[in-house]
């Protein structure tokens, strides 16, 4: 149990305040991020405060320069379905929008803080998924979104009070459960430009993320053991690494390193483009008619299995831009939360615009104890069960559990040790005494009677035979186990993951500019070539569509590399196609010929019998 | 000196019926490259006439054209059959992409009243025998774990 020892640690009797510095982590943003953790006081001063009606209107509650932390938290009854929110951003009109753009793109020239995409995400997936993604990009269209002047706007304004103000905060909190010590940390962002600057899913104004660490006690001292960190499609145990994790974890000075995703401030372990997938939202028939095909595909047709309803975007957290942290060029400004801090518990309500967005993308989130419906959240109230840690005793205690465990087991086994001979036997007279009664028609009520006995006692011995022999098993298991940890041997740090994120390889593609603009172009040139032979070859329309689709993949597959693999999926598709035209127009003579097959074998397997 | 015979690969059945598939395709095409010399009686009167009228083709030129195009593609089979029977990846993937064409024109010619309903079937018959495990396997198309590609 001494891995753990060359471990920062802190006295156990250390203050909240003083353990979250000793552990806060270092963040490394990609370059070309635009907005860093900030203070929330701040914010709300330059922000109003807004409720949304049931009936769809919405209420200026307090305006802009009259909002401060005390008024958020005011009791404000409202009716069922109302939504209240902050606006950091008033809304803007035609000139203002396009003065916001215009000054975005000034700031942008002079940073020089400015992204490169490099291989760009539509260039990583086929054509089918460009086809998907524009039609989730038209889906803005009929949901709620965030205009792309407020993300310039809420740029220059984040800008102007880092200028007066330039401070980098989170808010942390510190919270004992189970016997682990977890200090969350908390970020808060104005605003989440993933969409409108990384070409990501999403914008919204507001934005709050979460990093946990997990201590324990061992004698007089905290040790950190787990760390989990706030991400896309992932839950429970996967959320979760081992401070010894040397993979998968970066250490700068005994403070965690959180590579944050560009504008979308999630945060990974490693540095890197994580592909971060976006189911398209189907009717259920579809998928379900979907996943029948799937099937038929891969088990009848031996094809690579593929989901074309999911679009691929990339997260980037590249790690190569600003850092805040220790020895880092800015520095943190903590602030300690709990649940009695009034704007932690009090505001149930959005920290930025709600943007009517019905799947919630596009809405901002709601504050750290929060969901957006108001309802707690459960990285607040269980951050134990967040980060699957629920289940897992700290170490000196998993030690003292393992004892319990095979101490209770190995008395059980004694117990049964005594306990099914003794049974076994009195099964045996049973039999004996059965025996005996056989052949007595006077003894047939007794008889029946004492086999119901013998069917029970015979029951109850089998089961104990069972349990003893999984006791054994389990016994077994755990002893080894307790062996290996008196032994200080740890378990594989990654063996709690199932999904680990992992960030792509950056492959290259042939002729890499010429995919990348084929990729930016090649669904344009299709609609255009649509409207081209709607105008000029009207008749032909649905042979050259088909044609102009096929000579679409043909270029794609070239380019991608994946030539013989579209071919085949092509082909493949138009041989089942012609397969369901000819069993429409031939299935007698196809059901004929099935049935002469089935006999011509019948008799051939019967006639080698008779040789 | 004794010297052992290198193993051969052994050819599935599905290939034999693909080449077979394939040469009944090319006696097709072969049919359909002399018929229209045929019917505007080139064997008997030569090129007698022009091949062009003005932009467009004459019936004799139309009749060279499309028995031009046949010819190549009864030819292009036979160069695939060939390749096939020596089971060469260059020709799983020149007949897979052969049949794609090809079940596109059969697909359109159905949809717009002029359905073949042979070559369908036996493009379709390509197509699945083509995607076959054992088939991709032979003509090195598909690797199981570990297999290294030559």
């Amino acid at each position: 149990m001494n891995a753990s020892i060359d471990r920062p640690h802190m006295p156990a009797d250390a203050d909240d305040f003083n353990l979250l510095r000793r552990f806060e982590p270092v963040l490394k943003f990609t370059r070309g991020e635009k907005f860093y953790p900030t203070d929330i006081e701040t914010y709300v001063r330059e922000s109003s405060l807004w409720v949304h009606a049931p009936d769809g209107r919405d209420l200026l509650l307090v305006p802009q320069g009259e909002l401060n932390l005390e008024k958020l938290v005011e009791p404000r009854p409202a009716p069922f379905g109302a939504v209240h929110y902050l606006r950091f951003i008033e809304p803007l009109s035609l000139s203002e929008a396009a003065l916001a753009l215009a000054e975005q793109s000034r700031l942008n020239a002079e940073s020089q803080n400015t992204f490169h995409a490099g291989l760009g995400r539509l260039a990583r997936g086929g054509l089918f998924p460009r086809i998907v993604d524009a039609l989730f990009s038209a889906s803005f269209l009929l949901r709620g979104r965030v205009p792309a002047a407020l993300a310039a706007a809420a740029e220059i304004a984040y800008h102007r009070i880092q200028q007066e103000n330039p401070r980098y905060s989170y808010y942390g909190r510190v919270v004992r459960h189970n016997g682990w010590i977890v200090l969350q940390y908390w970020y808060f962002y104005c605003y989440n430009s993933w969409r409108s600057g990384f070409n990501g899913v999403n914008d919204h104004e507001a934005d709050w993320e979460l990093v946990s660490i997990y201590l324990y006690q061992q004698g007089d001292q905290l040790i950190p053991e787990w760390l989990a960190y706030a991400s896309h499609d992932f839950k429970g145990d996967d959320l979760r690494r081992r401070w010894d994790d040397t993979r998968q974890l970066d250490l700068m000075d005994g403070h965690p390193v959180v590579y944050v995703g560009a504008g979308s401030h999630a945060s990974y372990f490693r540095s890197g483009e994580y592909m971060a997938e976006v189911n398209l939202d189907l009717p259920g028939w579809v998928r379900r008619g979907f996943a029948v095909f799937s099937k038929f595909w891969v088990e009848v047709l031996g094809q690579q299995p593929v989901d074309p309803f999911r679009i691929p975007f990339v997260d980037y957290a590249r790690g190569d831009g600003f850092s805040i942290g220790a020895g880092q060029a800015a520095a943190w400004s903590p602030v300690l939360i709990d649940d009695t801090t009034p704007w932690v518990s009090q505001y149930r309500g959005l920290w930025g615009l709600f943007a009517r967005d019905p799947i919630s993308g596009e809405n901002a989130p709601a504050g750290p104890m929060y969901n957006r419906d108001g309802s707690p959240r459960g990285a607040w109230y269980d951050p134990l069960g967040f980060a699957g840690l629920d289940k897992v005793p700290p170490p000196p205690k998993a030690l003292t559990l393992l004892e319990e465990n095979c101490d209770k087991l190995t008395a059980r086994q004694t117990e049964l040790d005594w306990l099914i001979p003794k049974k076994a036997g009195e099964l045996q007279a049973i039999g004996i005494q059965l025996k005996g009664m056989e052949g007595n028609p006077h003894l047939a009520k007794q008889y029946a009677a004492l086999e119901k006995v013998k069917d029970a006692l015979g029951a109850e011995v089998r089961a104990l035979r069972r349990e003893f022999s999984e006791n054994a098993a389990l016994l077994d298991g755990l002893t080894k186990r307790l062996e290996r940890l008196l032994q200080g041997v740890q378990d594989d740090p990654q063996a709690h993951i199932r999904h680990l994120a992992t960030p792509v390889v950056a492959t290259q593609m042939r002729f890499e500019r010429a995919a990348q603009t084929w990729a930016a172009i090649s669904l344009s040139l299709l609609l255009f070539t649509i409207v081209a032979l709607m105008i000029f070859t009207p008749a032909y329309l649905g042979s050259g569509l088909a044609i102009a689709t096929i000579l679409f993949l043909v270029v794609e597959s070239i380019l991608r590399g994946a030539f013989v693999k579209t071919v085949t999926v092509i082909t493949t598709l138009l041989a089942v196609l012609s397969a369901v035209i000819l069993l429409f127009h031939f299935w007698y003579w196809i059901l004929i010929a099935l049935l002469l097959a089935i006999a011509i074998f019948l008799m051939a397997q019967r006639l080698r019998e008779l040789e | 000196m004794f010297r052992l015979k290198p193993a051969r690969k052994k050819r599935p059945i599905a290939v034999t019926l693909i080449a077979w598939a394939i040469f009944i395709l090319f006696l097709v095409r072969l049919y359909q490259a002399i018929e229209p010399l045929f019917n505007a009686r080139i064997f008997e009167t030569g090129l007698s006439g022009p091949l062009f009228d003005g932009l467009h083709l004459t019936p004799l030129g139309s009749a060279l054209l499309t028995s031009t195009v046949y010819s190549l593609l009864s030819l292009s089979g036979i160069v695939v059959l060939v390749g096939f029977l020596r089971m060469k990846r260059w020709s799983w993937i020149v007949l897979m992409a052969w049949t794609a064409i090809s079940l596109m024109v059969s697909l359109l010619g159905y949809f717009y009243g002029r359905p073949n309903y042979i070559v369908m079937a036996s493009d379709t018959f390509i197509a699945l025998a083509l995607n076959q495990a054992d088939v991709q396997r032979i003509f090195r198309i598909r690797t199981d774990p570990g297999e290294r590609l030559d």
